[in-house]
């Protein structure tokens, strides 16, 4: 971990030197690296125009950059940060959500009870233009997996899109916060809940469910974005008809080819309780019209229950964004053995692999894995650890197939000790940046492993579907959590940043060579994006597991906001408090956590900094 | 002593009481005196054996109740319970040799100590001592021999059912719980699974591989009739194979106490000829038939709706819990509750009237059904066929 | 038998227990036992002339005899009212249900099964509240955590009615109540039936039941 406390002083003269390298940046790069750097960075696959100073969607862009272009906080002026705007939610529950900007309004989604507020940034302090409260059922707090979070609303063609606790999505008016529409989806009696944020591409809202730790079947739902409207549905299991399988399905690997997998791969019908939620990010293709999403944890978490592939959860899905018709799909984990949910962020890049430019999905996987997987065919270019992994050899190539290790596995009734990446992985859903300045991708994630038992789950609808006792703790090193700068061209870490919690909060690129993200203790920092040196750093009232953004205000200035309050599965020891003398709490990970207490207390306040006038 | 002719040892009489014994019908012991120590086998003669004879005669039946019927702890109607009783048996024979030699020699020691004496009275040394070298090699010899033919014997066996177990046709998972066994068969794909309980069906002549697995206690697998014990322990997972060679019906039993109702946790073993297994296992695939009638309509609606479906599962239902047996195809069984009731329409009402009426205390609780919801209950179980 | 319970009599320092000492060496030390005398008198050396022989195994008898109560069952007994007979009369079901070892026992194979454990876990909560700190959102008397197991309570908790019996209900009302200790330590589990390893609530102190909110929870130092 890097001395916080010594940081702020040694970055007067890291500041120094970063104004002096500012003027010969490709300079530095060259320097950084023994062999030169080859041509440009990879483009994202589909950069806005120009950049517009908004922040429409959590995922700034539809491949999921993360990256701003405004670059007025800068490596100079990023340490005359001050706060222009800090304000309570009213919420104390874990907030992940990434405040949106559109034009200049704020829009900020809570946890439950997922109240929505619109904030006017043109006058000083941001009063409420407008607040919407959507109402969900409370009995809908008793089958979200660990804390009520949301993950941020959407907005689009005049309307904003967020989606409730209780399994609804809610279109409302920009300007006015009059309801458009409302669509039940999910069904809290059979433990499905909703917590992402959904996507729009296409004229359709994308939305998937939550609750893979209560055996519910998951989905990706489209609906008309004009009437809310069901256009397709989804399933991540059972026949070929209901995961939308047909003759376009061209996977790359033999082992996702062949007819009706989604039941076949299970036993008896375990696939109709069998997962696969779609609570994570979605990312889009435009020239292609494909979307690129994720599939859950199968259900229950012990092995045992569920022998065979479990297709097909834990993978990649890439879908005709129209139809909703799979083109191929990609499983990281057949038979997953430790919750590695595959649901993290896909950034799309157009990538040099084999000495051609390639349309290409990076994605830092729960497994620790960085896979590097083509667009339009499936086929998985590369697979690099970035994390510590003992749980896996490898990824073989030529099947596609990870390489377990047998030790590691989970055994009914008794403990199988040491097993990294524990069960939020070596990344949880919290998102990556990437710069196209820099050609390296930002990932926030964990480092921390875990001692699990696993036993007969038994399932009762709307009840937990488990059948495993984990306790987690540090992985190798002592340190929790890691910011590694991924260079996916050369597929190795240029620089890492080892923090003493978990970081679960997003992370920010911006045009002026930046990277902010939170801790879970409320430091909020800004690191030099070429070299990962800390220049400035601010403490929150709580701590920090949402995703910084950065906009132009309506005074032309830029500015980041970030929101506070910890929580989430990491957090739900403050923010649920739960009692750390059972080391299983929350799924095993107030283990890890028995200091956040002391370190943090829950909280829920959105904060803006800006450059002093 | 099942053989009709009966022996004794020849040795020096003596002993407190063996004389009354002999009078009594026990047995003849002859005096042989003198100084030879050799052992002889003397027929008994047939009269005078007597009382003994009733006794054995009365006490024959109640031992042979054991080596017979559908749990015979003789094992003759499976492969390994055919090799491991012969094993037995070789080693019986070894032993009882070498036991009665041994007998033999403490004998013949006693009397040579006598013999002896008189020598030492007589100042005079005792012959024989080359017999006594000549003994003790034998004795090594038949020593090396016997370690010899066992090891050689329990080698093959052991080979034996080693070489059945390393090529099963089938594997079946058997996971034991208070008080009740849970019996999957593991398919080709993982939907071929078929899920059972309490109930083991099996193809003649075909190496089963049985993965056994324990939920709560130490549990023991036992089909006397077929195989061995195995025990079931919780956090391992131990195997057996079973091979049947006789078509028939038998009766598994817990063989380690696992509490309360331990003497009510028995499996019903059918061995069936291949082409019955095979039909067997298709029908068992097949998820479970709908509700016809409108009793057996009801009797699912309150089944789904109720305690019923918290615990047990029904394949092609709603109901997938997994802590009480799977009743997909429960009507097809022999037994309810793990071998402690026949499967009739009346066991059947007095089981889920109140289940801690024949087997106290077992996890199945009172729910206290109406008259109406009873009878509901009771079609729709008995539809699941 | 709350009134003399093995903890209030001398402690087992001064009495020698049967465990960990073999019987051989019971039968060398004092070889002019008979058979026919008590195991606990072989067991209790004799402190003194007034604590020989007839006391000693009375004592011993009273001692074997409080353990009676501690596993009472009655799978064959008539089964207690679904709720309180009337307005006056006493309850006869937190007497049926707390402080037995059996019932907090069968409670503690439900946790398992009925999958309560999967959002308590073993007492420290994760998508419900802790159970094993004695602060109670909807009341900690085992009546009032039978009713919000069986008829659920607003914020998540699910209703179990027809999922479980009254009985198991209180079974396991009787074993969230043993989590933070609140039975007598002769009747508390000493070791989990789960893999987890938090301390049994053998160790712990009983926690004085207080009310709660979601709010104090999450101010509550840890």
């Amino acid at each position: 971990m890097r001395d916080v406390t010594q940081r702020p002083k040694r970055s007067l003269i890291a500041a120094t030197a970063a104004a002096a390298a500012l003027l010969v940046i490709p300079a530095l790069a060259l320097q950084q690296s023994p062999e030169p750097r080859p041509a440009p960075p990879p483009a994202p696959a589909a950069p806005p125009p120009t950049e517009d100073g908004q922040w429409t969607m959590p995922s700034k862009d539809y491949s999921s950059t993360r990256y701003s272009g405004l670059d007025q906080i800068n490596r100079d002026t990023v340490r005359r940060l001050r706060a222009t705007v800090n304000v309570a939610t009213g919420n104390l529950r874990g907030h992940e959500a990434a405040p949106l900007v559109v034009g200049a309004t704020m829009f900020i989604v809570t946890p439950y009870p997922n109240d929505v507020y619109a904030l006017d940034l043109t006058r000083p302090g941001a009063p409420v233009k407008w607040h919407f409260s959507p109402g969900p059922v409370p009995q809908s707090q008793g089958v979200a997996c660990c804390d009520v979070v949301n993950r941020g609303g959407v907005y689009a063609d005049g309307r904003l899109f967020f989606n409730t606790l209780d399994g609804q999505t809610i279109a409302l008016d920009a300007a006015s916060g009059k309801q458009v529409w409302r669509t039940q989806l999910a069904d809290i009696n059979k433990g499905e809940t909703i917590t992402m944020a959904p996507l729009v591409a296409d004229g359709k809202v994308l939305v998937g469910n939550s609750g893979g730790e209560f055996g519910v079947r998951g989905w990706l739902a489209a609906l008309d974005s004009g009437s809310g409207a069901l256009v397709w549905k989804a399933y991540s299991t059972g026949p070929d008809k209901d995961v939308l399988i047909g003759p376009g399905f061209k996977p790359f690997y033999a082992m996702d080819q062949g007819k009706d997998l989604g039941v076949n791969s299970w036993p008896g019908e375990q696939w109709k309780i069998g997962g696969g939620t779609v609570w994570g990010w979605i990312s889009y293709d435009p020239k292609l019209k494909m979307i690129y999403y994720g599939t859950g944890n199968p259900g229950p978490w012990n092995p045992h229950q569920r022998p065979g592939d479990n297709k097909w959860t834990t993978g990649v899905f890439a879908r005709d964004v129209a139809t909703g018709e799979a083109r191929w799909f990609y499983q990281t984990n057949p038979h997953d053995l430790y919750d590695h949910d595959d649901i993290n962020e896909q950034i799309l890049l157009d990538l040099p692999v084999g000495g051609r430019v390639r349309p290409v999905l990076v994605r830092p996987s729960r497994n620790g894995f960085m896979y590097v997987i083509d667009r339009v065919t499936g086929q998985v270019y590369s697979a690099d650890p970035y994390g510590y992994i003992n749980s896996a050899r490898g990824v073989d190539l030529k099947t596609g197939r990870l390489i377990p290790v047998p030790a590691k596995e989970p055994k009914e009734g008794r403990v199988v000790r040491g097993v990294c990446p524990a069960a939020p992985g070596a990344k949880d859903w919290n998102p990556s940046a990437y710069s196209p300045r820099t050609g390296l991708i930002y990932v926030p994630h964990i480092n921390l492993c875990m001692d699990q038992g696993a036993m007969d789950a038994n399932y009762i609808a709307g009840t937990p579907y488990v059948g495993m006792d984990v306790k987690m703790y540090a992985g190798p090193g002592g340190n929790r959590g890691v910011l590694t700068a991924w260079d996916p061209v050369r597929r190795r870490k240029a620089w890492e940043i080892r923090e003493d919690l978990p970081l679960w909060s997003g992370a920010l690129a911006t045009a002026g060579d930046l990277v902010f993200y939170g801790t879970m203790d409320g430091w909020f920092k800004a690191v030099d994006a070429t070299d990962g040196r800390l220049i400035w750093q601010v403490r929150l009232d709580s701590g920090i597991i949402s995703q910084p953004v950065s906009y132009r205000g309506p005074d032309g200035r830029q500015y980041i906001a970030v929101m506070s309050g910890v929580g989430g599965w990491s957090g739900a020891i403050v923010s649920a408090g739960l009692d750390p003398r059972d080391p299983t709490s929350a799924l095993g990970f107030v283990n890890a956590m028995r200091d956040l207490p002391q370190r943090s207390k829950a909280g829920g306040r959105l904060y803006v900094f800006g450059l002093p006038s | 002593m099942r053989g009709s002719r009966s022996f004794s040892l020849n040795s020096s009489p003596g002993f407190p009481g063996e004389g009354d014994r002999a009078k009594r019908g026990g047995g003849v012991l002859r005096s042989q005196r003198g100084p030879s120590t050799r052992l002889r086998l003397v027929p008994l003669p047939c009269e005078c054996r007597g009382g003994f004879k009733r006794s054995i005669t009365l006490l024959a039946p109640l031992l042979l109740t054991a080596c017979d019927g559908i749990q015979s702890a003789t094992g003759g109607d499976g492969w390994h319970g055919e090799r491991f009783n012969s094993l037995f048996t070789l080693f019986m024979a070894v032993t009882g040799i070498a036991y009665l030699l041994v007998l033999a020699f403490l004998a013949a020691a006693v009397l040579r100590r006598r013999g002896e004496a008189r020598y030492e009275e007589a100042g005079s040394e005792a012959p024989g001592e080359r017999g006594i070298t000549r003994t003790l090699i034998g004795w090594t010899a038949f020593i090396v021999a016997g370690l010899t033919i066992l090891t050689i014997g329990s080698y093959f066996a052991d080979r034996g059912a080693a070489r059945a177990a390393a090529a099963p046709a089938l594997e079946i998972r058997v996971t034991a719980n208070q008080w009740w066994w849970d019996v999957e068969y593991v398919g080709a794909t993982p939907q071929k699974t078929v899920r059972t309980a309490n109930e083991l069906h099996l193809p003649v002549g075909v190496p089963a591989h049985i993965i056994l697995a324990s939920n709560d206690v130490i549990h023991s697998f036992w089909i006397p009739n077929l195989a061995g014990k195995q025990d079931m322990i919780p956090g391992r997972v131990l195997d057996a194979t079973l091979t049947p060679k006789h078509i028939g019906e038998y009766r598994g039993q817990c063989a380690e106490y696992c509490g309360i109702q331990h003497a009510h946790m028995a499996l019903d073993v059918k061995v069936e000829s291949r082409a019955d297994f095979q039909r067997w296992r298709a029908a068992q695939l097949m998820p479970a038939r709908l509700p016809a009638t409108p009793l057996q309509k009801a009797g699912y609606t309150y089944f789904m709706s109720r305690e019923c479906s918290a615990c047990h599962a029904i394949a092609g239902t709603p109901a997938s819990a997994q802590v009480a047996p799977d009743l997909t195809h429960v009507a097809s069984r022999k037994t309810i509750a793990a071998g402690t009731l026949p499967m009739t329409r009346g066991h059947l009402y007095g089981w889920v009237a109140d289940p801690q009426g024949p087997k106290p205390g077992n996890n199945m609780p009172y729910i206290g059904l109406e008259p109406a919801e009873l009878h509901a209950v009771v079609a729709y179980l008995e539809s699941l066929k | 038998m709350s009134s003399v319970s093995p903890a209030k009599l001398p402690s087992r320092a001064k009495l020698p227990s049967l465990e960990g000492r073999g019987w051989g060496s019971v039968r060398q030390r004092r070889p002019k036992l008979r058979a026919g005398k008590s195991l606990a008198a072989l067991a209790y050396p004799p402190l003194a002339p007034p604590f020989q022989g007839g006391v000693w195994l009375a004592l011993a008898l009273f001692l074997t005899l409080s353990a009676c109560d501690r596993e009472t069952r009655d799978p064959r007994g008539k089964p207690l009212p679904e709720t309180k007979p009337s307005a006056d009369a006493l309850d006869p079901r937190p007497a049926a249900y707390e402080n037995n070892a059996f019932q907090i026992a069968q409670g503690q194979r439900y946790f398992a099964w009925m999958n309560c454990s999967g959002c308590h876990f073993h007492g420290g909560g994760g998508i419900g509240p802790p159970l094993m700190d004695g602060a109670w959102r909807y009341g900690g008397s085992i009546q009032q955590i039978a009713d919000s197991i069986l008829d659920g309570r607003p914020n998540g908790m699910p209703s179990f009615k027809n999922k479980i019996t009254q009985a198991q209900a209180w079974q396991l009302a009787a074993f969230v109540r043993s989590l933070s200790a609140q039975q007598g330590k002769d009747k508390l589990w000493s070791r989990g039936d789960e893999m987890s390893n938090r301390e049994p609530p053998t160790l712990q102190d009983r926690e004085p039941v207080a009310p709660t909110t979601p709010e104090a929870d999450q101010a509550k130092p840890r």
